[in-house]
């Protein structure tokens, strides 16, 4: 492994914060390895993202603006990165821990005989060989998994674990050309967006979420969202809450949703199961407001408020709005 | 049709769970093993498909495991799956996704199927990667993540959850299919259906059955386990219960600021 490949998640055009994470650390790594940071763009809107890009510390940015790639599930997808990890040679590919992250390095591992590490939040390279660090066992173990020596190696990265940083010379943009002789199976007769334009999960420095304790829909317009404008931060709820249709589950946070970890998270009315935990363990500081002090969450939060939270939120969105003001 | 359902066997999700330091492998002893929720799920995706479809339609249900922990695929079998087939080795301790993939493939491929349905995640190794690499050593279509799904015309239609909202899809058998937990809770078994398991078949593979290519197990996995530790240890938090709502507020606010979150 020598290069290092970043796979570009977006829709038309359209991406989250944590391409521009894995193309500064791209770079960092590639030049750790003394090879060069590639990144593959493709479907409708690349050519757009790929001109923005650029400002990233990358060599070559590779295009692909093909129907193909969205009119079919991930196949021509596949297809477009195996052949720009074969033409770019040994490399290390960096893909984001989304639902459809986990799908391309799934793939991937078979199609190129790789080895992938899940859920990765940090990259070291000891004696040449890349070691990716990662929290398992629900955070129990803390592993760093070693990539066994091979042309190609995969990692799927947490957002939000690397910072990141424009510079570099401006990349290269090379179109990529179209695989030859494929045919897709897969498609993809429809696709909706959901909860769009908000403020990614993920990427928010604050994280004020809710649960069952809250009741219903109605608090998190009138309870979260508030507290959430006020601290610039995203609403995030737990699976009990999206599971009683009170948010969609693009919101849910856990093993089977996003994994933040922001600065600040604030669970009101979360017991703190561990599916939920893995989810939001690594937030810098957490603050629970329950009605039971002997809930799971307060054993890992720095800060327990007991009582009610219909009580205690809105004073506490008053507060903040008029320290602000 | 015949519908084979991959479940992995794993430590109670509830349990404390650790890494022994000489194998490097999960501590298994003291933990009760159970069925992977994600693959319960999966389970029960399959059983409504056999119950649409009905006929002579057929699930079985795969797992590659310790002999040992055989009896575990009893709850499968008592939920309604027709028949078990376990896929145990000494030489496949160890695998990572490209090893597991590559074994389960053979064993999957020498089973038969028109239609698998894999679990989103398992709740100890927690990859999620394991169905894309398997669909493309078997080269069947993937579609991840269904909510809904539906056989018509030998197709698979489905409706699967993406990150930002949802999708349709449409797929020809066979395929791979993985399920979202939006699928509908697994089923209890029923009395009937635990009493039936007991007469039901689990049979089993071994890698000679398999006659694979490459290495698996551990020299086989392209990854390796070289240090595990917990994390940093969180200061002990602060626990308050303060006398009224505004009160409440005024602590988080005053931590907030504290440390300069506000
Ligand atoms: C396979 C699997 C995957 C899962 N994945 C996830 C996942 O990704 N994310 C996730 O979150 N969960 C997940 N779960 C579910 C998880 O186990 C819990 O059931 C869930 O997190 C509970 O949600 P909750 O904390 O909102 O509800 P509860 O556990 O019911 O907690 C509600 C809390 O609210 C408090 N409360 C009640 N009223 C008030 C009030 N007025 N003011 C203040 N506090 C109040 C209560 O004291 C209680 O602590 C998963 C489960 C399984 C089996
Ligand atoms: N050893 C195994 N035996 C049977 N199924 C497995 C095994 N490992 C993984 N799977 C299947 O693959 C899914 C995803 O696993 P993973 O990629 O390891 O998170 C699981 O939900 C199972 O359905």
């Amino acid at each position: 492994m020598k290069n290092v490949i970043v796979y570009v998640e977006h829709r038309h055009g359209a991406t989250r914060k944590v391409t521009f994470e894995l193309a500064t650390q791209a770079h960092a790594i590639a030049e750790q390895l003394g090879g060069k940071a590639h990144a593959v763009v493709l479907g409708a809107g690349a050519a757009r993202l790929a001109e923005a890009l650029t400002a990233y510390p990358l060599d070559v940015v590779h295009v692909a603006e093909d129907a193909d790639v969205d009119t079919y599930l991930l196949d021509p997808a596949v297809d477009y990165l195996e052949a720009a990890a074969r033409a770019a040679g040994p490399s290390l590919i960096l893909i984001p821990n989304t639902l459809s992250g986990r799908d391309v390095a799934g793939r991937l591992v078979a199609r190129l005989g790789a080895g992938v590490a899940a859920d990765v939040v940090d990259v070291k390279i000891e004696g040449g060989r890349v070691a990716c660090v990662s929290p398992k066992m629900g955070g129990a173990e803390i592993t760093t998994c070693v990539l066994k020596p091979a042309d190609f190696g995969i990692a799927t990265v947490r957002p939000n674990a690397f910072a990141a940083q424009p510079g570099g010379a401006g990349a290269a943009i090379e179109t990529l050309a179209k695989p030859a002789g494929k045919s897709y199976a897969a498609v993809v007769d429809s696709d909706v967006e959901e909860g769009s334009g908000e403020l990614a999960l993920e990427e928010a420095p604050v994280v004020i979420a809710g649960g069952r304790g809250l009741g219903g829909a109605e608090p998190f317009d009138t309870l979260l969202k508030p507290l959430a404008e006020a601290l610039g931060g995203a609403v995030g709820a737990s699976r009990a809450a999206a599971d009683a249709g009170w948010v969609p589950y693009s919101l849910q946070i856990g093993q089977t949703g996003k994994t933040v970890s922001p600065n600040l998270y604030i669970a009101i009315g979360i017991s703190g199961a561990i599916q939920h935990k893995v989810g939001m363990r690594s937030s810098s500081t957490i603050v629970a407001v329950n009605k039971d002090g002997q809930a799971p969450i307060a054993e890992f939060s720095d800060l327990v408020v007991v009582g009610d939270a219909f009580k205690i939120v809105p004073e506490l969105t008053k507060l903040i709005q008029a320290a602000k003001a | 049709m015949k519908i084979v359902v991959t479940v992995k066997l794993v430590p109670d999700p509830n349990a404390e769970k650790h890494i022994d330091p000489a194998t490097k492998r999960l501590v298994r002893t003291g933990v009760e093993t159970v069925l992977n929720p994600y693959d319960e799920y999966a389970l029960e995706a399959a059983l409504q498909l056999k119950e649409r479809a009905g006929g002579d339609t057929t699930v079985t249900v795969f797992a590659m495991s310790p002999e040992s922990l055989k009896e575990i695929l009893r709850k499968a079998l008592a939920m309604g799956a027709d028949e078990a087939v376990l896929l145990s080795d000494a030489g496949l301790e160890g695998s990572d996704v490209w090893a597991t993939s590559y074994a389960m493939a053979h064993a999957l491929k020498k089973i038969g199927f028109d239609l698998l349905v894999v679990g989103g995640l398992t709740d100890d190794g927690s990859t999620g990667a394991v169905p894309g690499a398997l669909a493309e050593q078997l080269g069947l279509p993937c579609i991840t993540n269904a909510r809904k799904a539906d056989i018509a015309d030998g197709k698979l239609h489905v409706e699967r959850e993406t990150d930002t909202g949802y999708q349709t899809v449409t797929a020809p058998l066979p395929a791979l299919l993985t399920t979202a937990l939006t699928f509908g809770e697994p089923r209890y078994a029923s009395l009937k259906g635990i009493m039936g398991a007991k007469k039901k078949t689990i049979s089993t593979l071994t890698l000679a059955d398999l006659a694979l290519d490459a290495p698996v197990g551990e020299s086989g996995s392209k990854t390796e386990l070289v240090a595990f530790a917990p994390p940093p240890v969180r200061g002990k938090g602060r626990i308050e219960t303060p006398e009224d709502g505004a009160a409440g507020a005024k602590l988080i606010f005053d931590f907030l600021k504290e440390k300069k979150l506000v």
